[in-house]
């Protein structure tokens, strides 16, 4: 009885170590086979760049504050590398700093949008009837109003803080979240596993967080992407606009907009700020390229 | 076919109140009142109380939105106490402007976004597709700022082949007006191409792999004829059914871009109006934005409809 | 010595070219660094107006072949080896623009899904009419002359008003039809089906094989048959080859093959087939042990060595060839094998064997053996256990059962007024064609669905419509089985996981108790314990359905609604399951309520049956009154639609009339009356069929008495079809 015991749990340990092994191996693929692929790495790198530029620029650079009123707008020298802007400030001090602000803002209010669809998305499609009728009316309300204009009509009522303009990004995102996570939900309720969880007599919240959503998470992470991408992209522009941060802030947006006056005579204050957000957003997006491909496989 | 579009055309109708209820409820959480945010801390209290009573902002809600939405739909959108000028022609003079930006952008880039999808679905994973993909997709991240703003430079400060301004002497005709408006439609041209071409793609390539394209394949048709009759008909559902939707970035973009260039249009309008918190110009321009929005997703359902006979039926 | 029966079908050279060629074909598939060598050796000939049938089970590379003579593979298959002739052209050897011009005029295909092969967004007649415009350069007005001349060919009525439709438009039979007609356009030489009626209803099967076998009398084209279904093919074909991981096993005249069979394979097929009449009180299914191999996989020697019940070790020093029977090529090849070094991994082309084409050939060193292959299941699964778990108790009523949809503005009457009685421990089946109703049934039974009015009751207690609103108790007790094994399993759970939570939310265990009951479990439906650490993901179907089967017994279920339980499985695992489902009704006494499209099963599984039209159960009867006379003339029809492997049988086919109606206007007084071959006059029109009861427990839905109506179906000849 003992060596039963003994002997089943050996050999029970033996193929529990080879399931892990296997569902390890599974995952190495994956991370293999974004390792290899070339878009996924040159978006993670420049990503991580930036990353590490939003954490210690301030350590590697002059400030990005002083302003200097003896040498405004003098072209790239060997003082400064890329040139000064209207205040003599340093623009590459200002163009490294330049990402904090965005790579606070964005993933936040995606994370946002990712929390707050799923939770919309899921119920919607696991409910059907009036509830999804309801909530998709709701969404395509929301879905009416452009991102960028709503969002200038909230901020001009709200003020401009970065807590709002998080907030304000997460809940115009999350429409659009909440329609790609619905869509996988129908297609994952068709099948048969979830029919014999309610036979079980599972309850509502069960099957849709047990069941169903460990199966769909290969779309969530690519649609997050894909808003991560989208909300680098409005935070930028509403600095741009006037709506985000505020001077003397070295934000992309911000700086490109107060200094395109200047652009006739000093290009370089605008097209290195410009640069680097395109960079930015590309960069980005190479990830959710090299991610969809691997995933959808 | 008829009873489609009436059908989309009267659920439009709840979504559109719902939509205006929901832009009167946004400029109605306007922290403190209404005349003062306009008028400024300076003013006296008489003036502020004079205006809240032009603007109507003493009575109760219902009826304020009952009152607004009354006069939205007969026209009379009011007077801006900012500018001192009648909403209504303002809003649509801006419009225009905007209509004929867009329509330059999307009358160019459609095709050719199309255009490159298809290609790059066709030749999928081969070099073509690779570049195609790449470059649309680096293109259409760029915020319309930032890619105006380097087209800015290099062609209209350095190589000064394009002006630096948008807007036209008065009393150009058509053509020059567009040649003006050829640098800010670009950056706008820049974030479309993008997504409509990656949609062309992904709907040429799920059109390929189906069964029906092996058919028609063994049924001996020459490749010219798989691709007009079978491929592109079916690929162009998803697309045009994006396209649709793709309004909403491209209002956005032409905030963007009106304002980079400083050209009259409803964006620049918009964001002017949100600055100096111009409420009733701000409701009416979302408004008018949300309408436009509804009627061009109507108008891809309705040539999905087209594409499609199976959608037909449903209604 | 020479073979005796070297009476060759088709020497080469001299003789004609055959219409179809085929020699040493080898095709390899190249996938992520991998070669998979998906066929081997594959050598066939078809003359014209010969039908040969190809047979194997998922992955044996049917499919590929026909690419592979179309030359339609995917850019990661190439052929390797041999060659592919079609009236003596070289296929490889065409440009790309004669390849065009030859897939137009010379071959045709019939495809599987004949929804999926139309485009959905052209009109029917636009899509005859290219390939007259695009192949013989008619103008638009003389393609749609051609274009109704096919259609008329195929039997569709109204051709014009066909050409104007959308392939939504029509029916499944219809569409077949139509691709059917596409395929004939141009008088090809040779016809390739590849599974052209799985997934029709069984009426519509039989129609369209009625139309390729009148079509084969009037075209002098070759026909190559590409089915699993072993019964098509014997009523279809002259010749069959066996296909098994890639090669060709066993090839000759089908009825030789399938009376005679010569090779381990092709036996243990035709025996783990349930034979129409057989039930399984009489015996159990003999199964073909171990799996299906991976595609391009290699083994050591003969490729069926490790499933076949009479290998010896020769089988695994060198694959035997294609071998001429009858003769002692086997007992030759043997020999040499035996004196030769052993190599396991060598494969000779067919056509180097000196001894040229014979009628039949088995790729087995043992042929002579096979008529006495050992059994590999007991023959009797415990009828007498099975028999006492039985009573005559109820243990579920249903009484006036409806339950219907809204599809637009249309409302579908998906059940309607359905009373039945099941008794303890017996198996129900369930059958009917697409939209009769019976899985809306089941799933009104389970709670899945909830039944609009009537009342379903368990052990005399009236059970809540839907599952939700059920007592555990009553969830544990009525459990499903589901058709699909690959969604029935959460992917995202390991197979331990499942059953675990199976096992404490149905049977409330805690979590020591529940450990043993999981192995128990899996022990009972024969799963060895290392798979259940694994994801669903890694097993096979059969074990997935399998781990399916030993959830529904979670709880220790009274009654397992079983809908199309191993109709997704290949042949010889589907002999497994329905041993499984036939062994732990005994043990466990349960009911079933067996759903299945496949009659043959449901008449070998059940102890009584049910027979659904169009939402109404127009008749009920043990398993034996329903498939013999007096039975309804539905049921009656069904039965002679089914394509059987007893060559000797003289049953007359009964076609049908028309098609199915639909849900939403079901046709007034007997429903059946717009299609019936016994129709009686304006009775069956203006009113509802009595229920007629022929014993004690058979009842039927008709106007025809019992006693005129075997009359009527005794004597085998159907009355001619009265003209409404």
């Amino acid at each position: 009885m003992a060596e039963e015991i003994a002997g089943r749990t050996a050999a029970e340990i033996r193929a529990n170590t080879a399931s892990l092994l296997e569902q390890r191996r599974q995952r190495r693929y994956v991370m293999r086979s974004l390792l290899r692929s070339p878009t996924f790495m040159i978006g993670s790198g420049i990503v991580v760049f930036w990353v590490l530029m939003a954490l210690f620029s301030m350590h590697l650079t002059q400030s990005p504050f002083d302003v200097n009123p003896m040498s405004t707008l003098q072209a790239p020298s060997s003082a400064h590398w890329l040139g000064t802007d209207d205040l003599g400030r340093d623009v590459l001090a200002r163009t490294l700093a330049g990402a904090r602000s965005v790579l606070v803002i964005a993933p936040i209010a995606t994370l946002l949008a990712l929390l707050w669809g799923t939770v919309i998305g899921l119920i919607s499609g696991f409910y059907r009837g009036i509830t999804d009728e309801v909530i998709m009316r709701l969404v395509d309300v929301l879905l009416a109003l452009p991102v960028v204009i709503t969002s200038i009509l909230i901020l001009s009522l709200l003020g401009r803080s970065v807590a709002i303009v998080i907030i304000v990004i997460g809940v115009l995102f999350t429409p659009l979240v909440s329609r790609t996570v619905r869509s996988a939900v129908l297609r994952e309720r068709e099948h048969e596993y979830v029919m014999a969880s309610r036979l079980r007599g599972e309850r509502s919240w069960f099957v849709m967080a047990g069941e169903i959503l460990p199966n769909i998470t290969a779309p969530i992470i690519v649609e997050g992407t894909v808003r991560l991408g989208y909300a680098v992209f409005t935070a930028a522009t509403l600095s741009f606009l006037g709506f985000g941060l505020q001077p003397p802030s070295p934000d992309w947006g911000l700086t490109i907009s107060s200094e395109r006056l200047f652009v006739q005579l000093a290009w370089w204050t605008v097209i290195f700020p410009a640069v680097a957000l395109a960079s930015l957003v590309v960069g980005v997006n190479l990830i959710t390229d090299g991610l969809g491909r691997v995933l959808s496989k | 076919m008829t009873r489609l579009i009436i059908r989309r055309l009267l659920l439009m109708v709840p979504t559109l109140i719902l939509v205006s209820l929901l832009i009167f409820a946004l400029s109605q959480i306007l922290p403190g009142d209404l005349g003062r945010t306009i008028l400024g801390p300076y003013a006296t209290p008489a003036q502020v109380t004079a205006l809240n009573h032009k603007l109507g902002a003493d009575q109760p809600i219902a009826q304020r939105y009952l009152s607004w939405a009354g006069h939205f739909i007969t026209g009379n959108w009011g007077e801006s106490p900012v500018l001192q000028q009648r909403v209504f022609p303002m809003v649509m003079q801006a419009f225009s402007n905007s209509l004929l930006l867009a329509a330059l952008a999307l009358v160019v880039i459609i095709p050719l976004a199309i255009l490159l999808g298809v290609v790059a679905g066709l030749r999928k994973d081969g070099l073509l597709d690779r570049s195609i993909t790449i470059s649309t997709l680096s293109l259409t991240v760029i915020p319309e700022f930032v890619s105006g703003v380097i087209l800015l430079v290099i062609f209209a400060v350095t190589l000064k082949w394009l002006p630096v301004t948008a807007l036209a002497p008065p009393g150009s005709n058509i053509f020059t007006r567009l040649y003006y408006l050829i640098l800010p439609a670009i950056p706008l041209m820049f974030i479309e191409l993008g997504y409509i071409a990656r949609m062309a793609r992904v709907g040429t390539v799920e059109v390929l792999a189906r069964p029906y394209i092996r058919t028609a394949v063994l049924k001996g048709l020459p490749r010219r004829r798989v691709i007009f009759g079978h491929v592109l008909r079916n690929a162009m559902v998803p697309t045009v059914t994006v396209i649709g939707g793709q309004i909403g970035w491209l209002v956005g973009g032409l905030v963007v871009v009106e304002t980079l260039f400083g050209y009259p249009g409803l964006g620049k309008l918009l964001v002017d109006a949100a600055t100096s918190h111009d409420v009733l110009i701000l409701e009416a321009g979302v408004l008018i934005v949300a309408v436009i929005y509804m009627l061009s997703n109507l108008t891809a359902d309705v040539i999905v409809a087209l594409l499609d006979p199976r959608v037909r039926q449903r209604g | 010595m020479s073979d005796a029966s070297a009476q060759d079908v088709g020497r080469t050279d001299e003789a004609a070219p055959a219409a179809v060629d085929v020699r040493d074909l080898e095709v390899t598939f190249h996938r992520r660094g991998r070669d998979l060598p998906v066929l081997r050796g594959i050598t066939l000939r078809i003359e014209a107006g010969e039908a040969y049938g190809l047979v194997g089970e998922s992955g044996c590379g049917k499919t590929t072949l026909a690419m592979a003579v179309l030359r339609y593979l995917a850019s990661n298959g190439t052929v390797d080896r041999g060659s592919v002739l079609v009236d003596g052209q070289d296929v490889s050897k065409l440009s790309e623009e004669a390849l065009r011009k030859w897939r137009g005029e010379a071959v045709a295909m019939v495809y599987q899904d004949p929804a999926a092969a139309l485009s959905p967004a052209m009109r029917i007649g636009d899509q005859i009419c290219e390939i007259f415009r695009y192949h013989e350069g008619l103008s638009k007005a003389e393609a749609r002359v051609r274009a109704r001349e096919a259609l008329r060919r195929v039997a569709l009525p109204d051709p014009d008003a066909t050409m104007r439709r959308y392939p939504f438009e029509l029916s499944g039979g219809q569409q077949q039809r139509v691709v059917i007609a596409m395929a004939l356009a141009s008088n090809p030489r040779l016809l390739i089906l590849d599974e052209p009626t799985t997934g029709l209803d069984a009426t519509v099967e039989a129609e369209i094989l009625d139309l390729i076998e009148e079509l084969r009398g009037r075209i002098n084209a070759a026909i190559l048959l590409i089915t699993h279904n072993l019964g098509l093919v014997a009523r279809l074909c002259n010749r069959v080859g066996v296909l098994y991981a890639g090669r060709l096993v066993e090839e000759g005249p089908a009825r030789e093959i399938f009376t005679d069979p010569r090779h381990p394979y092709t036996m243990g097929l035709l025996r783990c087939v349930p034979r129409f009449g057989m039930n399984k009180t009489d015996a159990a299914l003999q199964t073909i042990p171990g799996t299906l191999p991976a595609l391009g996989e290699r083994k050591p020697g003969c490729i069926y060595a490790d499933r076949c019940p009479m290998v010896k070790p020769v089988c695994l020093r060198r694959e035997p060839d294609l071998l001429a029977w009858p003769s002692d090529a086997a007992a030759h090849a043997r020999a040499e094998a035996e004196a030769a070094p052993a190599d396991p991994l060598a494969f000779s082309p067919h056509h180097a064997n000196p001894v040229g084409e014979a009628a039949r050939h088995a790729r087995c060193y043992f042929s002579a053996e096979v008529p006495e292959m050992p059994a590999t299941t007991p023959v009797l699964s415990a009828p007498d256990a099975a028999a006492a778990a039985r009573s005559s108790s109820d243990v579920l009523e249903m009484d006036t059962v409806r339950r219907s949809f809204r599809d637009g503005r249309k409302r579908l009457v998906a059940v309607h007024d359905v009373s039945l009685k099941i008794n303890r421990g017996e198996t129900f089946g369930l059958v009917g064609e697409s939209g009769s109703g019976k899985t809306t049934l089941a799933k009104c039974v389970t709670g899945l669905i909830a039944a609009d009015s009537g009342v379903i009751s368990f052990e005399g207690k009236r059970l809540k419509p839907t599952a939700g609103r059920r007592s555990q108790a009553a969830l544990r007790a009525i459990q499903m089985v589901f058709q699909n094994p690959d969604s029935t399993l959460n992917p995202a759970w390991s197979t331990r996981g499942i059953l675990t939570r199976a096992v404490r939310k149905l049977g409330g265990l805690s979590s020591s108790a529940a450990r043993a009951k999981v192995d128990e479990l899996a022990a009972d439906v024969r799963v060895e314990p290392r798979f259940l650490l694994q994801k669903p993901n890694d097993l096979s179907g059969g074990q997935k359905q399998r781990i399916a089967i030993a959830r529904a017994f979670a709880g220790d279920p009274t009654m397992v609604v079983c809908d199309e339980p191993a109709s997704a499985l290949d042949v010889s695992v589907q002999a497994s399951i329905l041993n499984l489902l036939v062994e732990l009704q005994a043990s466990e006494s349960v009911s079933y309520i067996f759903i299945s499209h496949d009659l043959a099963v449901v008449r070998y599984v059940s102890d009584r049956i049910g027979v659904m039209y169009l939402a109404e159960l127009i008749e009920v009867g043990s398993a034996e009154e329903v498939f013999n006379p007096p039975h309804h003339p539905y049921t009656e029809a069904l039965l002679s639609s089914i394509p059987t492997l007893d060559f000797d049988d003289s049953h007359q086919r009964i076609p049908l009339r028309g098609s199915m109606p639909s849900l939403s206007e079901p046709p007034s007084g007997c429903r059946f009356h717009t299609r019936c071959h016994r129709f009686l006059g304006d009775i069956c029109v203006e009113q509802e069929p009595p229920l007629q009861e022929a014993v004690t427990g058979h009842t039927y839905k008709c106007h025809i008495p019992p006693g005129e109506l075997l009359q009527l179906q005794a004597a085998t000849e159907p009355t001619a079809p009265i003209e409404v």
